[in-house]
């Protein structure tokens, strides 16, 4: 009888187990169809500093940027390892970002956080594909480009 | 017996269980959305006042039964005691006010007493000498806030003679003009044009820009102003207007996020005009080989960028020049943002001869990022 129950304990805990590795989640690369074809420069990069606070102004949207440490390039040429993102309307899940104005840019990433992974389509310089209002807290400390991020995914590091 | 509560009681219990229902809700959203709970963020960052603001604001944008509730609360506020909300007031005949513009307008204060991010006056003066190093003339345009021009539709009293344009708007613009600020003054402008028996409305009532007539002012004055100073000559460009007429909520309803309170009123609707070069009978478009460059805000983006189209300040101060001009528009970012902008482009500025900067009044207060002299690049 005790030998029984032991092994009827056992196949549940090896089923269990085999369940869970099989519905474990797969790293999450962040790859979709959105993110590997729009613009003209893809990354894997971890956001390193959202500098000040977000504006999240009733009347205005503002493009904030970013720093971010570039951990693999998918498409495009970066030069550096650290580049500085224009992200629109961050206080806004990016699903929900777009607007006239800005065109078409999206994601799956709900909320910034520093220390989080991205991977993002981008295009640059900004200027050239986003004519508003632009938070660059930046200005002045750094002469590199500011990538202007078409879509951004959440991805594992 | 069964036992009974008194309402106070009841009341206090119905209370703290709708405060208690938000967040264990909220957690069950992002739970099934797969995320992991935001205010968990609480303790994942260093708790900066910037850190925090940010957390703030992004848990109120993602509250589920926020979003459900509060434009509902909204129209009750609004119906039950004309509450606008955060971003708006409700002034007389439907008219619609931003609350900063009239914070600005009523609150007193002293462009010396806030200088957390540079100095109007320096940043005006140092971009004016910046330019002029390359020969480019400037010629300063502050717009004035709806409150400014129509404070009588804000409030019965408000409106008196000579209007109650804030003193230190006033102030601001007579120290510029002493240090030597070419000014183009459009509140004298349009306090005169108001003058005028059956004028129009030279702002919108639903919206905090200026009406396509308003907006049709300010271009002519501007061109007037730059062509009696002798900074450019009228073009030969011929260009005409066509009417496009457009219908649609202006922004400061709109910001009440409450599309209960927009159903109580008529979309508003615009006489706009959009230029066409009579030549090639296409619509006006900006030429960046143009001795004037534009520099503003939204102002300028209404009716030019927004429909109609080529129908805005810009297209019009053309019209006036007779010949195109080119232009960097920075929503919201008058002040300082747009003079960044052409920092980083500053082929922008090759070849002009004259600079028209438009910036909102309340931007002398509240400007985005301040007033940071921002110097621009060694010309080549």
């Amino acid at each position: 009888m005790m030998r029984h129950r032991a092994g009827c304990l056992r196949s549940v805990f090896f089923g269990v187990l085999s369940l869970s590795v099989s519905c474990a989640k797969k790293p999450d690369t962040g790859a979709d169809l959105q993110v590997t074809s729009l613009g003209s420069v893809e990354v894997t990069a971890e956001l390193l500093e959202i500098p000040g606070e977000i504006r999240n102004d009733p009347m205005y949207d503002y493009a904030h940027v970013m720093q971010y440490r570039v951990l693999a390039v998918h498409r495009g040429q970066v030069g550096k390892d650290v580049i500085y993102v224009g992200q629109y309307n961050p206080a806004k899940p990016r699903d929900a970002a777009a607007d006239a104005r800005a065109g078409r840019i999206g994601g799956n990433l709900r909320q910034f956080r520093a220390g989080d992974v991205h991977r993002m389509a981008m295009e640059v310089p900004i200027d050239d594909h986003y004519m508003g209002g632009i938070i660059n807290r930046y200005f002045g400390q750094t002469e590199e480009p500011v990538y202007w991020a078409l879509w951004t995914n959440r991805a594992a590091r | 017996m069964a036992a009974r509560c008194s309402p106070g009681i009841c009341l206090s219990v119905i209370f703290a269980a709708m405060i208690a229902l938000v967040a264990p809700s909220q957690l069950v959203v992002e739970w099934r959305r797969g995320d992991s709970p935001q205010i968990a963020e609480l303790f994942r960052r260093r708790p900066t006042g910037a850190d925090l603001r940010n957390l703030e604001s992004s848990l109120e944008n993602a509250c589920r039964i926020g979003q459900l509730v509060r434009p509902w609360m909204q129209w009750a506020r609004f119906v039950i005691f004309e509450d606008a909300g955060d971003n708006a007031v409700l002034g007389r005949g439907g008219w619609f006010f931003y609350r900063p513009a009239v914070e600005y307008l009523v609150e007193p204060w002293s462009p010396e007493g806030e200088q957390a991010q540079g100095n109007v006056f320096d940043a005006i003066v140092s971009f004016r000498d910046d330019l002029a190093k390359r020969g480019i003339r400037l010629l300063v345009m502050p717009a004035p806030n709806k409150a400014s021009v129509y404070s009588e539709m804000l409030a019965r009293r408000a409106g008196g003679e000579g209007g109650p344009v804030n003193t230190a708007t006033r102030d601001v613009l007579a120290r510029l003009r002493r240090a030597g600020i070419e000014i183009l003054d459009l509140f004298e402008v349009y306090e005169r044009a108001k003058r005028t028996a059956g004028s129009p409305a030279y702002y919108l009532a639903q919206d905090s820009h200026w009406s396509p007539e308003g907006m049709e002012l300010a271009a002519e004055a501007a061109a007037k102003r730059l062509l009696e100073l002798g900074w450019v000559e009228k073009g030969s460009t011929k260009y005409q207007t066509r009417p496009a007429p457009v219908q649609r909520y202006g922004d400061v309803l709109r910001m009440i996020r409450a599309p209960q309170v927009e159903r109580l009123f008529e979309p508003q609707r615009m006489n706009c005009t959009q230029v066409v070069d009579v030549e090639t009978g296409r619509l006006y478009a900006d030429d960046a080989n143009s001795p004037v460059l534009v520099l503003g805000d939204s102002f300028l983006r209404i009716f030019e960028r927004d429909a109609p189209g080529s129908g805005g300040f810009v297209a019009h101060l053309a019209r006036h020049l007779g010949f195109s001009v080119s232009s960097v528009v920075s929503d919201g970012g008058a002040s300082t943002l747009v003079r960044q902008q052409l920092a980083r482009r500053p082929a922008l500025v090759k070849g002009k001869r004259a600079v028209v900067w438009e910036f909102v009044e309340r931007d002398l207060r509240f400007g985005t990022e301040g007033w940071q002299q921002v110097p621009l690049p060694p010309a080549d």
